[in-house]
């Protein structure tokens, strides 16, 4: 994949329009996004060779799961963000998705997804037991599967 | 049945969306392995999510298409290799090769900048403490002879 420079383009111009989608989600400050998509795609081209054995079916999945990881540590606190930099927040799949949850999935799914918090800190931010955030974060999973297959299947 | 229940966790979405714990990947592997048909399933949810980004894609800038392709070009590259059959660049190392200079790393620029502004802070400090010390020292010497006196003064007069 390295040396091939017209499989990373290929790559890059099939994904990296989806992918943006789902990392302005997270991080809704434009450059710091555009940060994440070079070093996703930075990590693809190096570790292509890692996607048979990551359990994941498709490309796109696998992408999706490290530009996460990349995203959640661009993540800046709400408040250092001002009106001009912020873009696209209340758009996307996801953004969608946590607006129809209940108020406390909506709580759990924020800090566990977009904020990438274990639930272990989840519940003592809460001040709940990690069994019941568990709990409502698994109810929020299964809010996601109807929600996928209602809208996607 | 106790597949089925398994599926409507949503273990596999929570798994696909990187929320799922290690034990719960490890015991979704392990499932995978038992049950082959859950694979599918798997392949199922992340098709969904992909058509759904796939509905709204967002294009990120130009310029970063060609940070990413043009940054593996300086990976690959810096591994000793100048120069690709499909570049259309030619490299020129301009870095001497006569033994002469060393390449540092760039915070040894900041160290020794902190160094410099440290070392004059320290100088400034010491000629401050050593005027004011002699100061001090003529002071003492101005008034020992004053004091001296008295004390014959007191003597005499017992």
């Amino acid at each position: 994949m390295v040396e091939d420079p017209a499989a990373r383009a290929l790559l890059y111009d099939r994904y990296a329009g989806a992918l943006y989608n789902m990392v302005l989600q997270l991080v809704p400050v434009k450059h710091r996004a555009n940060e994440v998509i070079v070093k996703v795609f930075n990590w693809a081209f190096h570790h292509i060779g890692t996607f048979h054995s990551s359990g994941y079916q498709t490309l796109f999945a696998w992408l999706m799961r490290k530009a996460r990881e990349f995203a959640i540590k661009e993540v800046v606190p709400e408040s250092a963000l001002t009106g001009t930099e912020l873009i696209k927040q209340e758009e996307g799949i996801l953004q969608r998705f946590y607006l129809v949850l209940p108020t406390d999935q909506q709580q759990v799914f924020r800090l566990s997804y977009f904020k990438g918090l274990s639930i272990a800190t989840i519940a003592r931010l809460l001040a709940l037991p990690e069994e019941q955030i568990n709990d409502i974060l698994g109810d929020a999973m299964r809010s996601f599967r109807q929600f996928l297959k209602d809208t996607w299947n | 049945m106790e597949l089925k229940f398994y599926i409507e966790s949503g273990i596999i979405e929570s798994f696909v969306l990187g929320l799922a714990s290690e034990a719960e990947v490890e015991e979704l592997q392990h499932m995978r392995r038992l049950y082959p048909e859950l694979n599918t399933e798997v392949e199922f949810v992340e098709r969904r999510l992909e058509r759904a980004a796939f509905d709204e894609p967002v294009l990120p800038p130009a310029e970063i298409r060609d940070r990413v392709l043009q940054k593996i070009r300086w990976d690959h590259n810096s591994g000793g290799h100048f120069g690709d059959n499909n570049s259309n660049y030619t490299f020129i190392n301009i870095q001497p090769k006569d033994g002469d200079h060393i390449t540092v790393h760039r915070w040894w620029k900041i160290f020794f900048i902190i160094f410099f502004i440290m070392s004059k802070v320290f100088l400034f400090l010491a000629i401050f403490y050593y005027l004011k010390y002699r100061q001090s020292q003529e002071q003492r010497s101005d008034l020992l002879p004053a004091h001296y006196q008295q004390e014959q003064v007191q003597s005499r007069s017992l």
